[in-house]
């Protein structure tokens, strides 16, 4: 269409002031586009490590602030006491970790021994075999399933590890199953144990004094896991004759999921906030232009109004023109923002959490096409209503 | 042509009062003629006597303070400006003294321009307009903008965008003021050549070799008629 046409001239021609014009718009829209980005990734990045966590299953510890730590610890009897009394509860699981130097062969290395059940705390998927069975809780057997990383370490000759053996100290472990290697990062490292061995085993082997400190229960119906959780705190502080000062905390997937979106919904803000006020600095940037591009233009103006042209058909050509402008501006941004996004994703969140977010592409698009709608509407209007108000006698006399 | 109205324009008893704050200045005193179709009519008169508010009156860019005017049977004392603007593009032609192209356009562009605005779809323009300058006798020069053409040769192309439309009326308000002797000699010749072809043509001068070629001059003063008939020579 013609309006283009003479619209991009006319920017071209101009090139220098266009450019400044749109530097606002470049930067308002490069900056809320690279937060957007960053924030999708990270989210993504904080759900797909957390994706890995049974949603079942709660962990209930003492809380750190009061005075006696010792007194309000967990005991194993505490624990079946809970899987008893506590409706909606299917299985109580202590919690714990022992270091140990672990031993295969001459290939060794220290890693975590930790507890676990037939539901694992961590259902990322196997490499190798199988997860413990719930004959392997009822018996309490000697078995072992591996991390990734603990494999290698362990296994540096690759191949099928189950049914070959690993030693602790004293006790000898078989291996039963190798978790499949997690995304790369310390987010998804760290979740979980190296080395897990049934938690009944564990018990006999490790938890001398009845002490677990800390537990971790699977609820059968998790849409009521919230109840059941202050129940169980209820009942822990019963179990521990109600002393003054007594207090548990429980931690669940939902809970950190809520806080991680909680600094989500803060951010979201934040870029809100800037996109408002680059918005509205970039457009009164745009108004001024397009002002000073009419007033430059008045003579024009005149000629193409003596030839015929409509007030309509002026206002077009005006609002077009701040239009292009603003989209070019916007177009400028997004590729400015997605550019950095990536950057900043490839090389600090991959490395961090070891989570390849995809490009928030329909979001940032629409990001940038409401910033040209919104701008140009509110800042190229006026402009474009002046320009077709001219009176053509005297624009035309407009020297 | 519509043929039952010979006349293409009818003026009666305009008069045109600009106001500046308290001073009144009567630019048209009340003025009354009618141009036939076909008819090529000079505008003479001192500087200051009202030709250009005359033509800006017929060129419906400005209303006439009070009178009536009919542009080719249509009455347009009274429409608003979005009519006036479509009379504009339909029925008449307007060539400046200054020239006044867009700047940065070809002379194709410059003379498609109006059957843009009238709706014309792009390759029809383009090839009316290639047309139009054809016959202003600068069809190789199309895609020369203004800088690089030569006054007359851009006077040409103000010309040719004036008449691609087809208008009833070409109006023209020292069309050769800016230009030398000779460039003005080939100028007045075109038209005298667009008026053998049936164009109506109104032109404003205040030289008499100029107005000559017309077959009729409106002389003002002051805002008044003060003579109305054949160039002396004829
Ligand atoms: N926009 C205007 N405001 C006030 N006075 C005007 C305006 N335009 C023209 N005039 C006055 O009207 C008179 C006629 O002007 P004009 O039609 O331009 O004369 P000409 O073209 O014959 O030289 C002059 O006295 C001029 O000063
Ligand atoms: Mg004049």
């Amino acid at each position: 269409m013609i309006y283009f046409e003479e619209a991009l001239r006319v920017l071209f021609a101009n090139k220098v002031r266009s450019l400044l014009t749109m530097t606002g718009l470049i930067i308002g829209v490069g900056a809320v586009i690279a937060i957007q980005v960053l924030g999708s990734s990270m989210a993504g990045a904080v759900n797909g490590a957390l994706g890995n966590m049974a949603d079942n299953s709660f962990i209930v510890a003492p809380n750190g602030v009061q005075g006696n730590f010792r007194r309000a610890a967990i005991k194993l009897t505490d624990i079946t006491a809970i899987e008893q009394d506590v409706p909606n509860i299917e299985q109580g699981i202590p919690l714990g970790g022992q270091n140990f130097l672990i031993q295969n062969g001459h290939h060794q290395a220290r890693y975590f021994l930790t507890p676990d059940s037939s539901q694992p705390f961590n259902d990322s998927p196997l490499l190798y075999g199988r997860r413990f069975t719930s004959s392997d809780i009822a018996d309490a057997t000697n078995v072992a399933v591996i991390s990734y990383r603990s494999y290698q370490k362990l296994f540096p000759h690759g191949g099928d590890p189950t049914g070959r053996s690993i030693y602790a100290g004293i006790h000898r472990y078989v291996v039963v199953g190798v978790l499949a290697a997690p995304k790369r990062g310390f987010i998804n490292a760290q979740f979980g144990g190296d080395i897990t061995i049934p938690y009944t085993t564990y018990v006999n082997q490790y938890v001398h004094d009845g002490v677990a400190g800390a537990a971790r229960f699977i609820v059968a119906d998790a849409s009521r896991m919230n109840l059941t959780e202050i129940a169980v705190m209820k009942q822990l502080k019963v179990l521990h004759g109600n002393q003054k000062g007594l207090q548990y905390q429980t931690f669940d997937k939902s809970q950190l999921t809520k806080g991680i979106n909680g600094i989500f919904g803060v951010l979201t803000i934040v870029v809100a906030l800037i996109g408002a006020v680059s918005l509205v600095v970039a457009g009164i940037g745009v108004m001024n232009i397009m002002l000073v591009s009419v007033t430059e233009r008045t003579r024009e103006i005149g000629v193409r109004k003596a030839i015929g042209a409509r007030r309509g058909q002026i206002l077009a050509q005006f609002f077009i023109e701040a239009l292009l402008l603003c989209g070019f501006g916007c177009g400028m941004g997004l590729a400015i923002g997605l550019s950095i996004g990536w950057i900043v994703n490839q090389f600090a969140i991959v490395k961090v959490t070891g989570y390849v977010a995809p490009l928030p592409w329909v979001e940032s698009l629409l990001i940038a096409g409401a910033f040209t709608i919104v701008v140009t509407l509110a800042f190229g209007t006026y402009p474009a209503y002046r320009a077709a108000r001219l009176d053509p006698i005297e624009a035309l006399r407009y020297e | 042509m519509n043929n039952q109205t010979p006349l293409a324009i009818d003026v009666r008893d305009v008069t045109k009062t600009y106001s500046m704050g308290s001073l009144e200045v009567q630019a048209l005193s009340g003025v009354t003629f009618t141009i036939a179709r076909g008819e090529y009519v000079a505008v003479m008169g001192p500087s200051g006597s009202g030709k250009s508010t005359l033509m800006n009156v017929l060129g419906c860019l400005d209303r006439a303070t009070t009178g009536s005017y009919r542009l080719d049977g249509v009455d347009v004392s009274e429409l608003d400006d979005n009519r006036l603007a479509e009379i504009r593009l339909r029925k008449l032609g307007f060539v400046f003294q200054g020239f006044n192209l867009l700047a940065r356009t070809d002379a194709l562009k410059n003379v498609a321009l109006p059957l843009f605005y009238a709706g014309v779809p792009g390759r029809e323009r383009t090839a009316a307009a290639q047309r139009q300058l054809a016959e202003v006798g600068l069809g190789d020069r199309a895609h020369h903008k203004p800088n690089e053409l030569s006054g007359g040769q851009q006077q040409r192309v103000a010309i040719a965008r004036a008449l691609v439309n087809d208008p009833a009326v070409l109006l023209a308000d020292e069309p050769t003021g800016n230009l030398d002797s000779k460039t003005s000699e080939e100028i007045m010749a075109l038209f005298a050549t667009l008026n053998a072809r049936g164009r109506t043509i109104i032109l404003v001068s205040h030289d008499e070799g100029v107005a000559n070629h017309a077959q009729r001059i409106i002389r003002l003063r002051d805002g008044l008629i003060v003579s109305d008939g054949p160039p002396a020579g004829r």
